[in-house]
C-alpha cells in the first residue's frame, strides 16, 4: 500500500513538472544532508480545529518531496510541536525548538494571538518564520507594531483578512447591491476583533450602511438574544466575524428567527466543519478564501487526491496552506545555496530566497509581496448547504 | 422586546438545568464538582454518537446517554471524591481532583478523530457538530411575530417538571429526607444509621445524570456539540446561577437560572454586547457581597 | 523523558532551550507565593489573575505612553494592584471558604470581560503590544525576584504579623478573642498577595511581546490555585515547588502528544489523592489536623503574638 502511494506520488510529481523538488541544477553539497524545519501548531485546545489540518498538509508535502529525491538530494525533516493553543506555551515551544533542533526555518503558530508573540521572537533570533494559518492584522510585515521597523524574517502564506474580507464584500456588492448591514463580532479575541474592524472599515466604500455592531463574548450559551438584536434591524446582510462553530450557530438562529438576507464573513466561514454545522441554514453564505477544493489546476488536483488517499478525508484550507508552506520552503531551500555548516548564514540565505518564491501551489500561483504577505488569487466561495462550498468568483491579485 | 423576554426565559432554562445538578452536589457534599461541565458535554456527545455514528433513534439514545452520565457521576465519586474523604483531605482538594477529571474527559473527546481509539465515541476532534437534519425533531413555531423553537420549549418544560419532581423527592421521600439529613449534618446522619457513602454516591449519580440530560438538551436546542460546550459555554455561568439562587438550593438554582437569563438579556438590549459579557460576574460578585446566602439559601456554610 | 535526559546530561543546553520555560516557572513561583500569603492567613481568594492583569496592563500602558523607566512602570503596576485590592477586599473579605473563592472569581471575570473589554486604551479584545519586550533578558529580574520574595515572605511568616495570620487560619474565633484584629490582618494579607500578583503580571509582560485578556481569565486563576494545593501550603516552599512542577509538566509529558492533557489530568488526580496536603509539608490546611492540635497551636501562637 505504502509503495503504491509512493508510486502514485511519483507519477503525480512527474505530472506537475516544475514543482519544488524536481530541479537538477544543483551543487552536490545538498546530497545526503537534512533540511531541518520546525513547526509550532495548536494540536490540542481551541486551536485544535485548525492545527491538525495544517500538520497533515505539511506531513503530506514533506513525504512527497522526500519520496521524490528531496531538495537537491537533501531530505526535509519536520519537527512539529503542540502549543496547546496557549500563547505562553507557544513562545516557549518556539524557543525550545530553536535551541534543540536548530531548524533552518519555523512554521506557524496556528493562532493569531500566539503569532503576535512568537513572530517577534523569531525575528530577534533571525530565523525565517512562515505563518500558515494566521489572518489577523499586524502579522506581516509590521510584527513589531507599533514600532515601524519592519520584520524581515516573518512571512505568511495564509491569506489575510485585510485582503479576503474586502474582496468578498466587493464581489457580493457588485452582484447584489446591498444597502444595509449588521456586524456581529466576537469581542474577546484578536482574530475576530480584527475581522470586525476590517468589515467596519470596508462597507462604506460599497454604499452599505452599518445599522449596528453587535459584539458578543465567545463563551455564550445561546446566541438567540444577539441574533434578535440583529434581525430586528432588518438588514440586507449580516456580517459575522468569529472563530469556531459560532458563525454556524448564528446562521441557524437567524434563519429560525426568519432572517432571509445574506451572510458574509471571513476566514471563520472557510472550514468544512463550519459549513457542515451550518448545513441548510448556511446555504449561500459567502466568504473570501485562500483555497477552493474543486479547483482543477494540476497543483491542487494532485494535492487533493494525494491527501484523500493518505488520510481518507477531504483536505481543508488549512491543510492546503500547510502543504503550500512546505513547497515554498523547499523551493527557497533549493535555490538558497545552503552551506549546511553556517546556520545563521543559511537562514539569511533562505530568507532571501523566500522573497523570490514563485511556484504553483494548491492555493494557485504563489508569490510573496514585498511585505512578505500572500500574493495569490482570492477565491470567493459560498456554502452549499451540505457541508461543502461552491465557487462564486475568483479575484486575481492586483 | 417580547422576543427578548422569551429568549431570556429559554436561556434561563438552559442555565437552570445545568445548575440544578451542580448545586445538588454542593448542597449534599459541600464540594464544587468542576467535572460537572465535562459530564454535561459528554451527555451531548454520547447522544450524538449513538444517533449519528450508531444509527440509534433519539429517545433510547438519550436514555442511554443520561444513564451513562449517571455512571460517570459514580466514577467521579469513586475516583476523585471518595479517596479524598477517606484521607480527610480539605474540600479544596476535591476541586483539584475534579478539575483533573474534567481535563481528562475533555481531552479524550478533543483528540478523538477517525482511526483513533475513541473514534466510536466521537470523530470530530475539536470541531463542533450538530444533529443532521431529520435525525432529531426540530420544529419552529411563529406566533404573532414571535419565534418559538420547539427544542427550547422542550428544555423549559423539562426544567419545570424536573424541579417539581426533585422538590417532591427531596421533601416527601425517604431518600430525600436522608439526603437532607446528610446535607444538614454528616455526623448526625451517620449516627441515625444513614449510609452516608451511599447517599453521596447516589447524589453524584443523580447530579451527573441531570448534567448529562442538560447537555443533550443543549445539544438539541443550540445545535452546538463540541468538547468545549461545558467548559466554555455554561460552567462559569452555572457558578453565577447557583450563587444567585443560593448555593445548595435546588429551587434557588432554577430561579437563579431565570434571573441570570433576564439580567443578561436586559444588559444586552439596554447597554449592548460589551456590557452583557461581564454582567453575570458583576451580578455574582454583588450578590455575594450583599446577600451571600443567595435568594434561597437559608444559611451560610463555611466549612473549608 | 527527553526533558530529564537533557536536564542532567547537558544542563547548559537545557537552560538555553528552556529559558522561557524557566522564566515562566519564576513568574508562576511568584504567583504561587502570592496565593500562599492569603492561604496562610486562612483565606481562599482566587483574585490573583485579576491583580496580574492590573499589574500587566498598567506596566504596558505606562511604558507605551509615558517616558518613565520600566522598573517604575512595574512598580506602579504592582502598587495599583495593591490599591485596587483594598477596594475589592473591603466588601468580599467578610466572606469565607468557597464563597470567598467564588466572589473573587467573579471579580476576575468582571474585570476581564466587563472592564478590559470596554476600555479602548487596553486594546480591548485585540490585546496590547508591549513596546519594549525582552524575552531572553527578562529572565534576569525574574530569577533575582524569586529568591528575594521567597525569603521576604518566609521571614514575614515568622514575624508577629505572620503569627497573627496563622492564628486566624487555625481558628478565627479564638484569634479574635485573643485580641487579634482579624479584618485588618486579613486585609493586609490580601493586599500583599495582590501586590505580589501585580508584580508577577508586570514581570511577565517583560518576557512577552503581547498581552491580551485571555491570559487573565479564571483558567489562570485556577492554575495558580493548583500550584498551591498540589505543592502544599504549610510553608512558602510548597506552592513554589507546585508552580515549578506544574509549569514543567506539559513539557515533561510532551511525548504523549495528543493525549498529554489526559496524562496531565491523571497526574493531578494522583498527586492530590496520595498527597492531599501537597507535595511539600505534612500539615496542609487547618481542617485536616486534629482539633486539639489546632487549639493548642492557636493558644501558643496567640500568646506569642502578644
Amino acid at each position: 500500500m505504502a509503495r503504491g502511494v509512493a508510486f502514485a506520488l511519483a507519477l503525480l510529481l512527474a505530472a506537475c513538472g516544475g514543482s519544488a523538488s524536481t530541479g537538477t541544477n544543483t551543487s552536490n553539497s545538498y546530497q545526503g544532508k537534512t533540511i531541518q524545519l520546525g513547526a509550532i501548531l495548536s494540536l490540542t485546545g481551541a486551536g485544535g480545529v485548525y492545527g491538525p489540518s495544517s500538520k497533515k498538509g505539511m506531513d503530506l508535502a514533506v513525504e512527497k518531496i522526500n519520496n521524490s529525491g528531496g531538495v537537491n538530494g537533501a531530505k526535509i525533516a519536520l519537527d512539529t510541536r503542540d502549543d496547546a493553543s496557549d500563547k505562553i506555551q507557544s513562545q516557549q515551544v518556539a524557543q525550545t525548538l530553536f535551541q534543540q533542533v536548530q531548524p533552518l526555518a519555523l512554521l506557524g503558530p496556528t493562532l493569531s494571538n500566539s503569532a503576535v508573540a512568537v513572530h517577534p521572537l523569531a525575528e530577534s533570533l533571525k530565523i525565517p518564520i512562515l505563518a500558515v494559518s494566521t489572518t489577523g492584522i499586524n502579522i506581516v510585515p509590521n510584527c513589531n507594531a507599533p514600532s515601524t521597523v519592519p520584520c524581515t524574517y516573518v512571512f505568511r502564506d495564509s491569506l489575510g483578512e485585510e485582503a479576503a474580507i474586502p474582496a468578498n464584500i466587493k464581489v457580493y456588492s457588485d452582484m447584489k447591491h446591498p444597502k444595509t448591514g449588521v456586524l456581529m463580532v466576537a469581542n474577546d479575541d484578536k482574530f475576530s476583533k480584527d475581522g470586525g474592524t476590517i468589515v467596519a472599515g470596508t462597507v462604506g466604500q460599497y454604499g452599505i450602511q452599518l445599522l449596528a455592531t453587535i459584539p458578543f463574548p465567545k463563551a455564550t450559551a445561546d446566541f438567540a438574544p444577539f441574533v434578535t438584536q440583529a434581525v430586528q434591524k432588518n438588514p440586507d446582510v449580516i456580517f459575522i466575524t468569529s472563530l469556531g462553530n459560532i458563525p454556524a450557530n448564528i446562521m441557524r438562529e437567524a434563519r429560525k428567527q426568519g432572517f432571509t438576507g445574506q451572510f458574509l464573513g471571513g476566514n471563520g466561514f472557510n472550514t468544512a466543519a463550519v459549513s457542515k454545522a451550518a448545513a441548510a441554514d448556511g446555504k449561500g453564505a459567502e466568504s473570501g478564501s485562500a483555497w477552493y477544493i474543486n479547483n482543477t489546476f494540476t497543483s491542487n488536483a494532485g494535492f487533493v487526491s494525494a491527501y484523500k488517499s493518505k488520510y481518507s478525508s477531504d483536505p481543508d484550507q488549512f491543510a492546503a496552506q500547510g502543504y503550500a508552506a512546505i513547497l515554498i520552503l523547499a523551493d527557497a531551500a533549493k535555490r538558497a545555496n545552503l552551506t549546511f555548516s553556517d546556520a545563521a548564514g543559511d537562514r539569511t540565505k533562505l530568507r532571501d530566497a523566500m522573497e523570490k518564491v514563485s511556484i504553483d501551489t494548491p492555493l494557485g500561483p504563489f508569490q510573496f509581496t514585498s511585505k512578505h504577505d500572500v500574493k495569490q488569487t482570492i477565491w470567493v466561495i459560498q456554502m452549499d448547504g451540505n457541508g461543502g462550498f461552491t465557487l462564486v468568483k475568483s479575484v486575481t491579485p492586483s | 422586546m417580547t422576543q427578548q423576554v422569551l429568549n431570556a426565559i429559554f436561556i434561563g432554562s438552559i442555565y437552570a438545568l445545568f445548575a440544578v445538578g451542580y448545586t445538588l452536589v454542593f448542597g449534599v457534599l459541600d464540594v464544587l464538582n468542576l467535572a460537572h461541565s465535562a459530564v454535561f458535554m459528554l451527555g451531548a456527545v454520547i447522544t450524538y454518537s449513538l444517533v449519528v455514528l450508531h444509527g440509534m433513534p433519539l429517545l433510547p439514545a438519550a436514555v442511554i446517554a443520561v444513564l451513562v452520565c449517571g455512571l460517570l457521576g459514580l466514577l467521579i465519586e469513586f475516583v476523585a471524591l471518595r479517596p479524598l474523604r477517606r484521607r480527610n483531605a480539605p474540600p479544596i482538594s476535591a476541586l483539584i481532583s475534579t478539575i483533573g477529571l474534567a481535563l481528562i474527559f475533555v481531552a479524550i473527546v478533543e483528540q478523538a478523530t477517525p482511526g483513533t481509539f475513541f473514534s466510536w465515541l466521537w470523530q470530530d476532534g475539536a470541531n463542533s457538530v450538530r444533529f443532521p437534519a431529520g435525525t432529531v425533531p426540530d420544529p419552529t413555531y411563529h406566533l404573532a411575530g414571535l419565534t418559538i423553537e420547539g427544542t427550547k420549549l422542550g428544555i423549559l418544560v423539562t426544567t419545570v417538571v424536573l424541579m417539581l419532581v426533585l422538590g417532591y423527592v427531596m421533601r416527601f421521600t425517604q431518600v430525600g429526607r436522608a439526603l437532607r439529613a446528610v446535607a444538614e449534618n454528616r455526623r448526625a446522619a451517620t449516627l441515625l444509621g444513614i449510609n452516608v457513602d451511599r447517599i453521596f454516591a447516589s447524589t453524584l449519580f443523580v447530579s451527573s445524570a441531570l448534567g448529562g440530560l442538560a447537555g443533550l438538551l443543549f445539544g438539541l436546542a443550540i445545535s452546538d456539540i463540541s468538547p468545549y460546550i461545558g467548559r466554555d459555554q455554561v460552567e462559569l455561568k452555572g457558578l453565577a446561577v447557583i450563587v444567585l439562587g443560593g448555593m445548595g438550593s435546588i429551587p434557588g438554582a432554577v430561579l437563579g437560572g431565570y434571573l441570570l437569563g433576564l439580567i443578561e438579556v436586559f444588559a444586552l438590549v439596554r447597554f449592548g454586547g460589551n456590557v452583557e459579557a461581564g454582567v453575570a460576574f458583576a451580578a455574582l460578585f454583588l450578590m455575594l457581597v450583599i446577600r451571600p446566602q443567595g435568594l434561597f439559601g437559608a444559611r451560610l456554610r463555611e466549612r473549608l | 523523558m527527553d526533558f530529564f535526559v537533557q536536564l542532567f546530561t547537558n544542563p547548559v543546553g537545557f537552560y538555553n532551550a528552556h529559558e522561557l520555560l524557566i522564566a515562566q516557572m519564576g513568574i508562576n513561583a511568584i504567583l504561587a507565593i502570592a496565593i500562599f500569603v492569603t492561604f496562610y492567613s486562612g483565606q481562599l481568594t482566587l483574585a490573583n489573575a485579576g491583580f496580574m492583569a492590573i499589574g500587566a496592563y498598567t506596566t504596558v500602558i505606562m511604558n507605551t505612553y509615558l517616558p518613565t523607566p520600566l522598573p517604575l512602570d512595574m512598580l506602579a503596576g504592582a502598587l495599583l494592584a495593591g490599591a485596587i485590592s483594598v477596594l475589592v477586599g473591603l466588601p468580599v473579605l467578610r466572606l469565607r471558604g468557597v464563597f470567598l473563592a467564588i466572589a473573587t472569581i467573579g471579580f476576575v471575570e468582571a474585570l476581564r470581560l466587563g472592564v478590559i473589554l470596554n476600555i479602548p486604551i487596553t486594546g480591548e479584545g485585540q490585546g496590547l503590544k508591549n513596546p519594549s519586550p525582552d524575552p531572553l533578558g527578562g529572565i534576569v529580574p525574574i530569577l533575582i525576584s524569586v529568591p528575594i520574595l521567597t525569603y521576604l515572605v518566609w521571614r514575614l511568616t515568622h514575624t508577629r504579623l505572620g503569627q497573627a495570620w496563622a492564628a486566624i487560619r487555625e481558628d478565627e474565633l479564638a484569634a479574635s478573642s485573643n485580641g487579634i484584629n482579624v479584618p485588618v490582618y486579613k486585609m493586609i494579607a490580601f493586599i500583599i498577595s495582590a501586590i505580589l500578583a501585580g508584580y508577577a503580571g508586570a514581570l511577565e509582560t517583560h518576557i512577552n511581546f503581547f498581552i491580551d485578556p485571555l491570559e487573565y481569565s479564571v483558567t489562570r486563576t485556577i492554575q495558580i490555585l493548583t500550584f498551591a494545593v498540589v505543592g502544599g501550603t504549610t510553608n512558602v516552599i510548597g506552592p513554589i515547588v507546585g508552580a515549578v512542577f506544574l509549569t514543567a509538566l506539559p513539557e515533561i509529558v510532551r511525548q504523549f502528544a495528543a493525549y498529554r492533557d489526559v496524562v496531565n489530568g491523571v497526574i493531578l488526580i494522583l498527586v492530590i489523592i496520595f498527597r492531599p496536603q501537597g507535595i511539600v509539608g505534612r500539615g496542609g490546611l487547618a481542617i485536616i489536623r486534629p482539633r486539639w492540635w489546632t487549639r493548642w497551636r492557636t493558644r501558643e501562637r496567640a500568646a506569642a503574638a502578644h
